[in-house]
Formats: C-alpha cells, sequence, structure tokens
C-alpha cells in the first residue's frame, strides 16, 4: 500500500518535470520571436539634463538591457534583454514619468510568414497587432513596425490617423504600420 | 549699467535655442518623477542704508512625485543679525496641469502654492516669503518652448503674516502683494550635442515685479544670469539682480547670488 502511494508520488514527480520542459521549451520558442530594439523620439525637450532624465528613466526597466541616446535629436536606441517580454508602453510611461512625450517610437519585431489581413487583428508571440495601410502584405524576418497610439505620436499626426485605428477596450492591441 | 544689461536681455530674447531652467523663477515644466535635487543657494545682497552686505542660504530638496507634482522644502538662514542664523523655511509644491508637447517645443501651465515661516524682524514694504517673510503665495505658470526662443511668465497673490511671535506685521504696511515675471533664457554652448558629459553654458535675464495690493507701490527688477550645466546632471547658477525703479522701501534690492545643485535619479522608486 505503502510502496504503491511512493510509486505513484515519484510518478508525479515526473509528470511535474516533464510539465516543466514542456513550459520551458515553450516559453523559449515564444520569446525567441520577439521585439528585438526600439527607436524612440521624444518631444518638448532640447537641453541635455532633459534628455538625461529620460535616459535614466528608460535604463531603469527591468527588461531594458541598454540604452543609447542622441541628444541633439532627442532620440534614444533602445536594445531589450533576450527573452524578456518587452511591454511597450512601459518605454512611454518611462518618458512620460520624466516629464515629457513620445513623437515618434519604431520597433523591430521577428515574424515568420505573417499575412497581414484587412480589418483584423493579428496575434504575434502573444501581442495582439492592427496593421494600417499595409493589407495583403506577407511578413517575413526582421520587420520594423512603427507604432501609432496616440501616445506614441504627436497630436498632428494622431489627428491624420485617428479613424483608423482599432480600439478594443477589452485588451491591448497595438495600432501599427510598416 | 541699467542700459547695459537690458540690452543684452533684449539680445537674449531676440535670437537663439532657449533654455528654461531658469534662476530666479520657476518654469512650468516640473521636474522628473522620481528625481531628487539637493540645492545650495547663497546670496548676497547689499543693504540700501549702507550697513553692509544681507547674505542669505538657502538649502533646498525638492522631489518629483510625479511627473506632474513637485515637492520642495528649503531652508533660510542669514547673517542679518551677525552670526548665521535660521530664520526659517518653506514648503513649495507645483502641479502641472497643462503639457502640450512637440519635438523641441512645449506649452505648459503650472499651479503652486509656498507656506513659509520666518521670525526675522520685518525691516520693509517688499513682500518676499522667500526668506523674509512669513507668509504664503500662489500663483500660475506659464512656459513657452520654442526651438529658439523660451518664454516664461508667473503671475502670483503673496499674503506676509506675523514673523515669528516676535514681530507682527506692522499695520502701517500692506500685508499682500501681486507678483508678475517675465523670463527668457538662452543656449550658448554647446553649438550641437554629442552626448551627456559636455558642459552647457546658459543665459538667463529675468524681469521681476511686485505690486502692494493697498497702495498700488510696485518695483521692478531686472535679472540676469548665468548657468553651467555639468554631465547633464549638475547646475551652477550664477545671477545679479538689480532694481529698475521701485516705490517701495527695500532693504537690499541689489546683489548677487550663486546657486549649486545635483540631481539624483530614480530616488524611491519602484522598479
Amino acid at each position: 500500500m505503502i510502496g504503491t502511494f511512493f510509486k505513484t508520488l515519484l510518478n508525479f514527480q515526473k509528470m511535474k518535470n516533464l510539465f516543466l520542459v514542456i513550459v520551458f521549451a515553450f516559453v523559449s520558442f515564444v520569446a525567441n520571436a520577439q521585439i528585438k530594439n526600439a527607436n524612440l523620439q521624444a518631444s518638448g525637450l532640447t537641453c541635455s539634463m532633459c534628455s538625461n532624465s529620460i535616459f535614466k528613466s528608460l535604463k531603469k526597466i527591468t527588461f531594458v538591457e541598454s540604452v543609447e541616446s542622441d541628444v541633439e535629436n532627442s532620440s534614444f536606441q533602445i536594445t531589450f534583454k533576450m527573452n524578456e517580454n518587452v511591454d511597450l508602453d512601459a518605454l512611454q510611461k518611462a518618458v512620460a514619468n520624466a516629464g515629457f512625450s513620445v513623437a515618434n517610437l519604431t520597433f523591430v519585431l521577428n515574424t515568420n510568414q505573417v499575412v497581414v489581413e484587412d480589418n483584423t487583428v493579428i496575434e504575434i508571440d502573444g501581442k495582439s497587432f492592427y496593421f494600417i495601410n499595409n493589407k495583403g502584405k506577407i511578413l517575413n524576418g526582421e520587420v520594423e513596425l512603427k507604432l501609432l497610439d496616440k501616445a506614441f505620436i504627436s497630436p498632428k499626426e494622431y489627428k491624420k490617423v485617428k479613424n483608423k485605428l482599432y480600439v478594443d477596450s477589452g485588451k491591448r492591441v497595438f495600432n501599427v504600420s510598416i | 549699467m541699467k542700459g547695459t544689461i537690458l540690452f543684452i536681455c533684449l539680445l537674449l530674447a531676440a535670437n537663439s535655442k532657449a533654455q528654461e531652467l531658469f534662476v530666479y523663477t520657476e518654469p512650468a515644466s516640473s521636474i522628473p518623477a522620481y528625481l531628487l535635487s539637493a540645492r545650495l543657494m547663497s546670496s548676497f545682497f547689499k543693504e540700501i542704508d549702507g550697513s553692509g552686505t544681507n547674505i542669505n542660504f538657502i538649502p533646498e530638496i525638492r522631489y518629483g512625485i510625479s511627473s506632474k507634482l513637485m515637492l520642495q522644502t528649503q531652508a533660510f538662514i542669514s547673517t542679518r543679525n551677525g552670526n548665521l542664523y535660521a530664520d526659517g523655511g518653506s514648503v513649495y509644491t507645483q502641479y502641472k496641469f497643462l503639457n502640450n508637447d512637440a519635438v523641441k517645443r512645449h506649452f505648459r501651465m503650472a499651479a503652486f502654492g509656498r507656506a513659509s515661516y520666518n521670525r526675522a524682524d520685518i525691516h520693509q514694504e517688499e513682500i518676499e516669503t522667500v526668506g523674509h517673510n512669513a507668509g504664503y503665495e500662489f500663483g500660475l505658470i506659464s512656459t513657452q518652448l520654442l526651438h529658439k526662443v523660451a518664454i516664461s511668465s508667473m503671475l502670483s497673490y503673496e499674503r506676509a503674516l506675523n514673523n515669528g511671535t516676535e514681530y507682527e506685521f506692522p499695520n502701517t504696511q500692506v500685508n499682500s502683494a501681486a507678483n508678475y515675471t517675465l523670463s527668457f533664457g538662452k543656449l550658448m554652448l554647446p553649438k550641437k550635442y554629442t552626448g551627456y558629459k559636455q558642459t552647457n553654458f546658459n543665459l538667463m535675464c529675468e524681469f521681476l515685479g511686485q505690486r502692494l495690493n493697498g497702495n498700488g507701490k510696485s518695483y521692478l527688477d531686472i535679472a540676469p544670469a548665468i548657468q553651467f550645466i555639468i554631465r547633464s546632471r549638475a547646475r551652477v547658477d550664477i545671477g545679479y539682480r538689480r532694481q529698475l525703479y521701485s516705490t517701495m522701501q527695500r532693504s537690499a534690492p541689489n546683489g548677487f547670488l550663486i546657486r549649486f545643485e545635483y540631481n539624483f535619479y530614480n530616488v524611491f522608486r519602484k522598479s
């Protein structure tokens, strides 16, 4: 009786290990195809002290590997850590915390035969994307995308694309263009 | 002398890139969230009656609670009575309620309030809750940064109370005033940014005015300043404030100030 109990327990332990192996394999598969880097231009500043406060704020983000800044153009080249989930909204928040706005954000995404269709939200690696003005294209490999959501472009630009954006109150859908 | 300063100020306003880290006033832009800024200001104002120099030290700590809300606390130390003497202190808060950003430009508006304690003797008609009078002040600031010119303006109401328990506010004087300022700034160096280690050299010029509410007495000062930003995190200000005109009695309107500032980023920040 006790022997059977231990056997079951041992089997359970084996199954748990197997389950963990599968989970890890899945996670690393997802993580490999992720956002590699981003280029962000901030607005509302000219001085290097202002730029430095954005730089410090971006560097503090846990999934950010490195930040290179171009002070003259208020822009930042951000490289993300491998195998970590990249939260694009956290970049905007970091800039806002420093007291400034995002004027432009482009990021490089790994894709594998993604067909961009009309009026469709496409799931890529657990993130939802809605492509604007790029219908019928097939994406493969590293693709640079521009984020078109309100907090990531200038108010002027937002006015132009406002009516084309996909809005879902339930989940985060990234409006992008190629 | 006044003419020369005025001319330099107008030149500043006319042309070039602007900086809004003003020396005598605050811009509407708040400091970044989680920024802790330590400052020490020393001012040297010549007493108008020839009795010497009025030296004040104002150590200051400021912190960005959010990108919109800033808190600041100051201590007022003076040598008016010979030795170093702690006259009082103040708490100041500023809230940015409007923020329109574009690349290399912005328009921002903020509301601010200050409450001050002071126990020094009251020796002039001018009301100054930074270092001289106990009291309070609240007002509005607007700052416009255009690629080449930054202009900032402040309007406030300031009210003086009794200084400590010993010095009542004289009932022969007016205890409230309206303040108004207009500031310009210019980045002189570097011509082109290549990194954070470059020392920035800025020129500022500010106009500072006050009008007493009861009797309409007023003054207007001009305050040019130079500023060095070191490694994009420390700052040295050297300013000279001079009275253009005054119809009120002021004990020491003309003088210099020097200020050091050092910034610590991501303080008390949950990652």
